[in-house]
């Protein structure tokens, strides 16, 4: 498993429980499942008094930050072409969650394989399209900007300076400590992660991993994304935003996209998939590193005591014949 | 074996043989205690303490075997390049002497300045051949370099492929 996945599989598969029962003539069974995720997220999956509903609510940490760069908007035109969902607004929100949207399986069970499919898949993404919004306005941005200075002289120091104040889009998706920073300009985007190391060996580790990111584009991946990382102290693009102190376990994790990257369509969704889980991924491999040296070391740390044994002269063992008898050696 | 492995072990191999020499000796404060004279303050009788040696392969790897009349204590700093080898030694030696019931001859802490540390005792030179302890000290020496560099090869593969793989997807 070297790649996370976008979408929630349990919620994936409760939906796909539903919209496929087994026994289509019997009354839908009550349902009341909370699903974490990680990032702090949780969702609950529940029926309404009406058991045909499905309430599926979503609670995220960053909820304040998304609604700033429109989230419910972004949500309500992703889930406004299935005509069995109904996007809740207000006080309909379930008490406790940030966004809820309920479904109608008697609806949603009349319609197509087809679309059936793409209302599970769409439905299982909800936090990635949650997150996905601040991403796609600043890329957005990044499309007015490019229209904006097409035919300008980008070198010039007015339209520098107003490059170096346009606004950075900050999502505070795991607290203070660990953020994503966006900031659009003319000719690329750049999104920084800011991370922090438990321990000092995930530190290293992480040092070590981080070099890799760096080197690829030199190596092996020409188009990717460049890479930067800074230890301590923010870059200077988001300093004005960052609060709290240096920490020295804190890093900054600098991704430089360019226009290839932000192409409109496929490619540009998923660049944002892709960009969004760049801090668990790169924390679970680090973890997985760390299982596998222990393992590999408890494997020569048995080596060892197997060579250490050897120096025991062996327990002289009673020899007995094949029919229980003592053998003995004269 | 690199040129420069061979005659450091042969050193260590040598010098380890002749220091284990040992012989039950009760205490001359305490009646009727025995313990390992060179883990005690030894002030008052310093006869029963023999000369330490330090043999060093350089400056990051040496061993210091201190002899006395029933006990040796061998010392090992094993080599740390940089920061990642410093990283797993610390983590590998920790989970030795974190297992050291088993390890009848490892000391649970480390003396100053060295990484890993084992005690031996008459009693244990009592029950087990001599021989096979060297071998297994000078063995250890040999495994524990090959083990940390192997591990610090894994780790920058595995670091490379992992880089890759994210970065891949955004063409």
């Amino acid at each position: 498993m070297l790649h996370i996945e976008q979408n929630n599989l349990l919620l994936q598969n409760t939906l796909t429980e539903r919209l496929y029962p087994s026994d289509p003539s019997a009354n839908p069974k009550s349902l009341d499942r909370i699903v974490s995720d990680f990032d702090f997220t949780t969702f609950h999956v529940s029926t309404l008094s009406d058991r045909n509903l499905i309430l599926i609510s979503v609670y995220l940490r960053c909820w304040d930050d998304l609604v700033n760069y429109g989230v419910v908007n972004y949500l309500s035109n992703k889930y406004a072409n299935f005509p069995s969902l109904t996007v809740l607004t207000g006080g309909e929100i379930e008490q406790g969650y940030n966004f809820s949207i309920v479904l109608d399986v008697k609806a949603a069970i009349e319609e197509s394989e087809e679309s059936k499919q793409e209302l599970i898949e769409q439905l299982s993404l909800l936090k990635r399209h949650s997150m996905a919004a601040p991403f796609e306005q600043a890329f957005a941005r990044y499309d007015e900007l490019s229209k904006q200075y097409a035919n300008s002289n980008t070198y010039s120091e007015e339209v520098q300076q107003e490059l170096l104040n346009e606004p950075i889009l900050v999502i505070k998706y795991r607290g203070i400590d660990e953020s994503i920073y966006l900031k659009p300009s003319f000719d690329r985007v750049t999104v920084i992660f800011s991370t922090v190391f438990q321990d000092e060996t995930d530190k290293i580790f992480g040092k070590v991993f981080l070099q890799e990111f760096m080197d690829a584009r030199k190596r092996a991946v020409q188009t990717a994304p460049q890479v930067i990382y800074t230890h301590g102290s923010p870059p200077l693009d988001i300093q004005q935003v960052v609060h709290g102190g240096d920490n020295d376990n804190k890093g900054y994790v600098t991704f430089v996209l360019f226009p290839r990257h932000l192409v409109k369509g496929d490619k540009r969704d998923n660049c944002i998939s892709h960009i969004e889980l760049f801090r668990s991924y790169f924390h679970y491999h680090i973890k997985c590193a760390k299982a596998y040296m222990h393992s590999r070391m408890r494997f020569r740390v048995k080596e060892f005591l197997k060579i250490l044994n050897r120096a025991k002269p062996e327990n002289v063992v009673e020899k007995k014949t094949a029919s229980g008898r003592r053998f003995d050696r004269s | 074996m690199s040129q420069s492995l061979k005659p450091y072990l042969t050193a260590v191999r040598a010098s380890l043989t002749a220091a284990i020499c040992l012989q039950d000796f009760s205490s001359q404060l305490v009646e009727r205690h025995n313990r390992p004279e060179i883990e005690v303050d030894n002030s008052h009788d310093p006869e029963l303490i023999l000369n330490p040696m330090v043999i060093a392969r350089n400056e990051n790897e040496k061993i210091l075997i201190e002899p006395s009349i029933n006990s040796v204590r061998i010392s090992i700093k094993i080599k740390q390049a940089d920061e990642i080898e410093q990283i797993l030694v610390h983590q590998f030696t920790r989970f030795l002497t974190s297992r050291a019931e088993n390890f009848f001859i490892l000391r649970r802490v480390p003396i100053k300045g060295y990484d890993i540390s084992f005690l031996i005792t008459n009693f244990h030179t009592e029950q087990m051949l001599k021989d096979k302890l060297v071998d297994f000290i000078i063995e250890f020496m040999e495994d524990v370099d090959k083990e940390i560099s192997e591990m610090k090869l894994f780790l920058n593969a595995r670091a490379r492929v992992i880089a890759e793989s994210f970065l891949i997807p955004f063409d």
